[in-house]
């Protein structure tokens, strides 16, 4: 089904309309843009009414031709394309929909927010390190399995990758537990204090 | 006609002979091997940063909700963003849909620039504060008098590094969008595993770098 082109469908004066109501809502744009570069500090009530109504502008200007535009089979996203010599005897298998996709950025961009928020919260240094390292190891396993597409892939690929990377993750720590003990270990660590720099910092 | 053309319909098993073990072609066997070892050199880097920081007696915490935070997560929707325009131009591609493929990757492309910029101001943020890779901003330095001087040097390379895989990759992916009607599918894909990897790579560096480095002044910022 492909798109019907624009200039077929509507008259001029309707097209000039279009024209406008596009016009408007990119100024509305541009003035929620400017305020949230001028504003100084972005998150005040009134900051935040300002944008609001701006972007509710925007999207009712752009509402006019998008919905008219949809309804007389005008689709000016739509690109179809035949099939060049390279990939013609190709064989693709692709698992997963533009559905699937959007609930895992969905719930990328969910935990995002769930970390900054955790930053927040006054809760010892080991606890909040294990919560966020925890979710961010939930976001790439969701990375690595659906955009990457490992968990359509073989079974064989995902075991040659996978235990090899956690392993060699897990050397990287053998020397870890050392540096909860470093600070212990210095033999006056009040002495130490006023000159931990190196030769770098002279200057200072 | 090369053997990836057939992956996936060989009819010998693997153990006749023939079959190829993994069922993708040895470009993307080759891309993962590579995302697997850098996977490492990035983990190196991020355990050596928290050793530092935990072995330290004091740890600057300078990061302002305004900029440092808003810029940082804005930066991480981005690339999640940008992850998900890739998956969709490889999606394009596997339809043979190639002009909606282009279009995606280059969606995927504004959204590396925008993540570059952002960072690049934030950099310049840092730099004209004062903070360089072995020495501290001068107000931190008063601030925490006891914390090393190693925060320039952990911060600068490991997002530096990362800016370079993000700066590779716009290339890379701009590369792909040029040619896409030369390519094959697996070429798409194959741009598009290491654009998640970059992606995936920030999950990482974003809390530890930036949300472990909290400024929770009242006020801090403004």
């Amino acid at each position: 089904m492909a798109s019907a082109n624009i200039r077929d469908v509507f008259k001029k004066s309707d097209l000039l309309l279009m024209g406008v109501c596009m016009v408007l809502a990119a100024g509305f744009l541009v003035l929620a843009g400017l305020n949230a570069v001028e504003a100084g500090n972005f998150l005040t009530i009134d900051s935040l009414f300002f944008t609001a109504v701006c972007l509710l502008l925007a999207l009712t200007f752009v509402a006019v031709p998008a919905l008219s535009m949809r309804a007389r089979g005008v689709r000016p996203f739509y690109v179809d394309d035949e099939i060049p010599p390279a990939r013609a005897h190709e064989h693709v298998h692709f698992e997963g929909g533009t559905r699937l996709f959007l609930y895992v950025l969905l719930g990328l961009l969910v935990l995002t927010v769930i970390e900054v928020l955790l930053a927040y919260v006054h809760v010892p240094l080991h606890i909040m390190l294990t919560l966020l390292i925890g979710l961010s190891l939930v976001k790439a396993a969701m990375i690595v399995a659906y955009f990457m597409h490992l968990k359509f892939e073989r079974m064989s690929l995902v075991l040659t990758l996978i235990p090899t990377l956690v392993i060699c993750i897990c050397l990287l720590f053998i020397v870890f537990p050392d540096s909860f003990r470093a600070a212990s270990l210095r033999s006056t660590p009040t002495e130490a204090v006023p000159s931990p720099e190196g030769p770098n910092s002279q200057e200072r | 006609m090369s053997t990836e053309a057939h992956v996936g319909r060989l009819p010998a098993t693997e153990w006749d002979g023939g079959a190829l073990p993994y069922r993708v072609g040895h470009r993307k066997l080759g891309m993962w091997l590579f995302i697997v070892s850098d996977a490492m050199t990035f983990s190196a880097m991020l355990i050596a940063y928290s050793y530092a920081r935990v072995s330290s007696d004091a740890w600057p915490t300078p990061f302002p909700f305004y900029p440092s935070i808003i810029f940082s997560t804005t930066m991480t929707l981005f690339l999640l963003a940008s992850s998900f325009t890739m998956v969709m131009a490889v999606r394009a591609s596997a339809h043979n849909r190639l002009r909606a493929a282009r279009r995606w990757i280059g969606a995927t492309m504004l959204g590396g620039l925008i993540f570059l910029v952002l960072h690049l101001i934030e950099w310049e943020h840092l730099i004209h504060d004062g903070l360089r890779p072995f020495r501290l901003a001068g107000a931190w330095a008063e601030r925490w008098p006891q914390a090393p001087p190693l925060f320039g040097a952990s911060f600068f390379s490991i997002t530096g590094l990362h800016m370079f895989h993000v700066l590779t990759g716009v290339l890379y992916l701009g590369v792909i969008a040029l040619r896409i009607k030369k390519t094959r599918h697996e070429d798409v894909e194959i741009s598009g595993l290491y654009w998640h990897f970059v992606d995936l790579v920030w999950m990482f560096v974003f809390p530890l770098i930036y949300l472990m480095s909290v400024d929770f002044t009242p006020g801090a910022g403004h």
